[in-house]
């Protein structure tokens, strides 16, 4: 039988907890279920809500037409690999850096601090700044380039063969900073006894990074790939500042979804987007959790 | 420990429903809150004291806030005109028309969104009222066509013309005028070096003066991609070389934008890059402005007439004329640029009434000939445009006046943006993308075109 102390400590439990769901429900819940009502509508952006027409399953069914002018399934093949080539090189070279900073010699801290600088800036900011250093004819860069006695420079926003990597360029800029930061602490946290029991073994620099510094500092790593993949999916700033949002070579789902959303006002077919999105952030971060789950029972195992 | 447990509860539901409620519209404590309705009965207010125009930021803008001052001398009804940076106008308005009431009276818009305006009921129909306050035929017929009425040349009437705009050239006239230069040119092709009245002549000039070694080349044009800047310059040549978007009666597109004259011109106009400073293929119409007056590196200037006034103020000023679009055969296409005003339906009808009398008041020739006194204040009025007293009023008002015969416009149907979006990505790819011909981009778009057009059951 419930006693009176039970009753007040479930409805303490309550109280505790609702404002945190009430907030969960209004700001994500709701509006999650309200995007998936709309991406079966074919609602824009100045309808009012009792005029939304519904379409069935059609938005999409043109996201996955297998279709030339599928322009999503162009921006998805760009963010995929743009997302794919950012994180590995800042991965690996944060890591290198990490690797390389390790050691205690003077002034590390000045040099940690210059290191860090890009990932403090605003991204819109630095987007627009790298837009005038990338000036095909003025830019700091093709003027260094010209001046050291290039006699062709790239055409950073023009050849459609280098854009890319243009944008590319500037995510690495910015964010290796964050991926050597938890490079650092990765291995920072490695235990000193288990690297001297390795030198009282003798082992090789080589098989102590192999079997000792990779191995353990690896789950910091998978979650810094994790929170920078899922950063890397929304790229936005820097296509909208380099190239603008309707170039094939540069469009990612994000300024595919800003151009169909705010400047074409489709928001049933933007919604749509949005959801085949959500289901792929969901899925790229439950395989990285799962992998980094089974690399803890690994070392729990050892 | 329930008196803890009830306030967190009112806190929580507090936040909640105050972090989630629905977007209220800017304060208008002036305004009466009456329901909407598109049509306007009634007479102005007379408790109205504020009238809100949105408009882009830019001079203009500021000259209209000054007729607005006026305007409030003259009636008591303060304007106030808020400016929106470019790159968030559209977007705003847009958003602003999905509240139930709009925090704006009149908005300033693009021709392009007249479409989405008039057949959303977002824009009060001026058919029958325009008419009675301004005499119809004294707006220039191309303004009136393409910036006031939907369909175009249909006679129905949703704004009424407030910057009238085109697109046109600015040159370096002191290089023009060079003694060594004009001999050198007649020297080279045989006539006298003049500013050029056809393309063939154009691409001569622009050749003449690209000289990369010392940081000159012969022109810059619009083709950045942020949002039309690439469509707006290159649909004046596909214009004169004899293509078009489509068939604006029928929608028909095939056949038309990828016709071999479509082909042929989007060609030519990638040959016109040659003459550009590098990066020439994706330059914005801010970034336009730098490359003449800031850098002081091209010879000629493509963009709108408004931004004339930036480079009369500029270090390049003095040493700049103006020039009307090339021709092609005889043929010329001209851009249509400026905006009309239009009244907002989602505003009560008190302040649709009050927002009239001042559009009426606007087109007044007395209004009108203060307007275009300001900073690219041009106007529809075709009185005003044949006065010497406009024509002689700037360097380059004689040249806009000589340009408005030739306006066209690109597509304005609700649809405009989405068939923007992909002509900007399709021409883009054929500058940028040597494998991708002229003919395949405009097959592309043709394709893409007829199928937003037929999907919005235009087609």
């Amino acid at each position: 039988m419930a006693t009176g102390q039970q009753s007040s400590d479930g409805l303490m439990k309550w109280g505790l907890v609702a404002p945190a769901l009430l907030l969960l429900i209004g700001l994500n819940i709701f509006p999650l279920a309200y995007n998936i009502r709309l991406s079966f509508t074919k609602a824009t952006l100045t309808q009012a809500p009792a005029d939304h027409e519904a379409v069935g399953g059609r938005n999409y069914a043109r996201i996955f037409k297998a279709d030339e002018s599928n322009r999503y399934a162009a921006a998805l093949r760009t963010t995929a690999r743009f997302v794919l080539m950012a994180v590995s090189i800042e991965l690996l070279l944060g890591y290198l850096l990490a690797l390389s900073l390790k050691p205690r010699f003077p002034g590390k801290s000045v040099v940690l601090l210059v290191f860090l600088i890009p990932m403090m800036l605003s991204p819109a900011v630095m987007a627009l700044f790298w837009n005038l250093i990338y000036d095909e004819e003025f830019g700091v860069l093709n003027q260094a380039l010209r001046f050291v006695g290039f006699a062709s420079v790239p055409g950073w926003k023009t050849d459609t063969a280098v854009k890319f990597y243009t944008i590319l360029m500037i995510d690495v800029w910015m964010w290796t900073p964050f991926m050597m930061l938890i490079s650092m602490a990765a291995l920072n946290a490695i235990p000193d006894y288990i690297y001297e029991a390795a030198e009282i073994d003798r082992a090789r620099r080589w098989t102590v990074f192999r079997r000792i510094t990779l191995p353990m500092s690896a789950p910091l790593l998978i979650l810094a790939a994790l929170l920078r993949t899922t950063d890397a999916l929304k790229q936005f700033d820097y296509v909208m500042a380099i190239t603008g949002p309707n170039d094939p070579a540069t469009e990612t789902l994000s300024t595919l979804m800003y151009q169909v959303m705010f400047r074409n006002f489709k928001v049933g077919l933007g919604s749509a987007y949005a959801i085949v999105v959500l289901v792929i952030v969901i899925a790229v971060a439950t395989l990285f959790i799962r992998y980094l789950d089974r690399l803890r029972e690994q070392e729990h195992a050892l | 420990m329930k008196h803890y447990v009830g306030t967190s509860l009112i806190l929580a539901l507090a936040v909640v429903f105050t972090g989630c409620g629905k977007k209220e519209s800017a304060p208008r404590s002036e305004r009466d809150p009456a329901p909407v309705e598109a049509s306007v009965q009634g007479q102005a207010d007379d408790d109205a004291t504020v009238l809100t125009i949105w408009w882009a930021q830019w001079d203009p803008a500021v000259g209209l806030q000054e007729l607005g001052d006026d305007y409030e001398k003259k009636t008591g009804i303060k304007v106030e005109v808020r400016q929106i940076p470019w790159g968030k106008y559209q977007e705003q308005v847009f958003l602003e028309f999905g509240n139930k009431q709009t925090s704006f009276d009149i908005v300033v818009g693009d021709s392009q969104w007249l479409g989405k305006g008039a057949t959303e009921g977002l824009y009060v129909d001026l058919t029958q009222w325009l008419p009675t306050v301004t005499d119809i035929d004294k707006i220039h017929p191309q303004a009136r066509k393409y910036l006031c009425e939907y369909p175009a040349g249909s006679g129905k009437f949703f704004a009424a013309p407030c910057e009238t705009d085109a697109i046109g050239f600015a040159y370096r006239k002191d290089w023009f005028e060079a003694e060594k230069e004009r001999e050198a040119f007649k020297a080279k092709y045989d006539r006298e070096l003049a500013v050029p009245e056809t393309w063939d002549e154009f691409v001569q000039v622009a050749e003449f003066f690209t000289r990369p070694d010392e940081q000159r080349y012969g022109c810059v044009l619009l083709t950045g991609r942020s949002y039309d800047a690439l469509v707006m310059g290159f649909q004046q040549v596909m214009w004169s070389f004899g293509g078009s978007w489509g068939d604006a009666d029928t929608h028909q597109v095939d056949g038309h934008v990828n016709s071999s004259a479509s082909a042929e011109a989007l060609d030519f106009f990638k040959s016109l890059l040659e003459y550009t400073p590098q990066g020439g293929g994706n330059i914005d119409y801010d970034r336009i402005l730098e490359s003449y007056k800031d850098t002081q590196s091209a010879a000629m200037l493509m963009t709108y007439f408004a931004f004339f006034p930036a480079i009369e103020g500029s270090d390049v000023g003095a040493n700049s004329g103006y020039f009307a679009m090339p021709s092609k055969d005889g043929k010329r296409g001209v851009s249509l640029g400026g905006q009309g005003f239009s009244i907002s339906a989602k505003t009560s009808p008190q302040q649709q009434a009050v927002a009239k009398k001042f559009i009426a008041w606007f087109l007044e020739r007395e209004t009108q000939e203060k307007w275009i006194t300001k900073p690219g204040g041009f106007t529809a009025h075709t009185d005003v445009l044949a006065s010497e007293a406009f024509r002689s009023a700037t360097r380059y008002n004689a040249a806009f006046a000589d340009s408005l015969d030739d306006m066209q416009d690109f597509w304005n149907v609700p649809q405009y943006n989405e068939l923007l979006s992909i002509a900007m990505s399709h021409l883009g790819a054929a500058l940028d993308d040597d494998t991708v011909t002229a003919k395949q981009a405009l097959d592309r778009i043709a394709e893409e075109h007829t199928e937003v057009l037929q999907d919005a059951g235009l087609l």
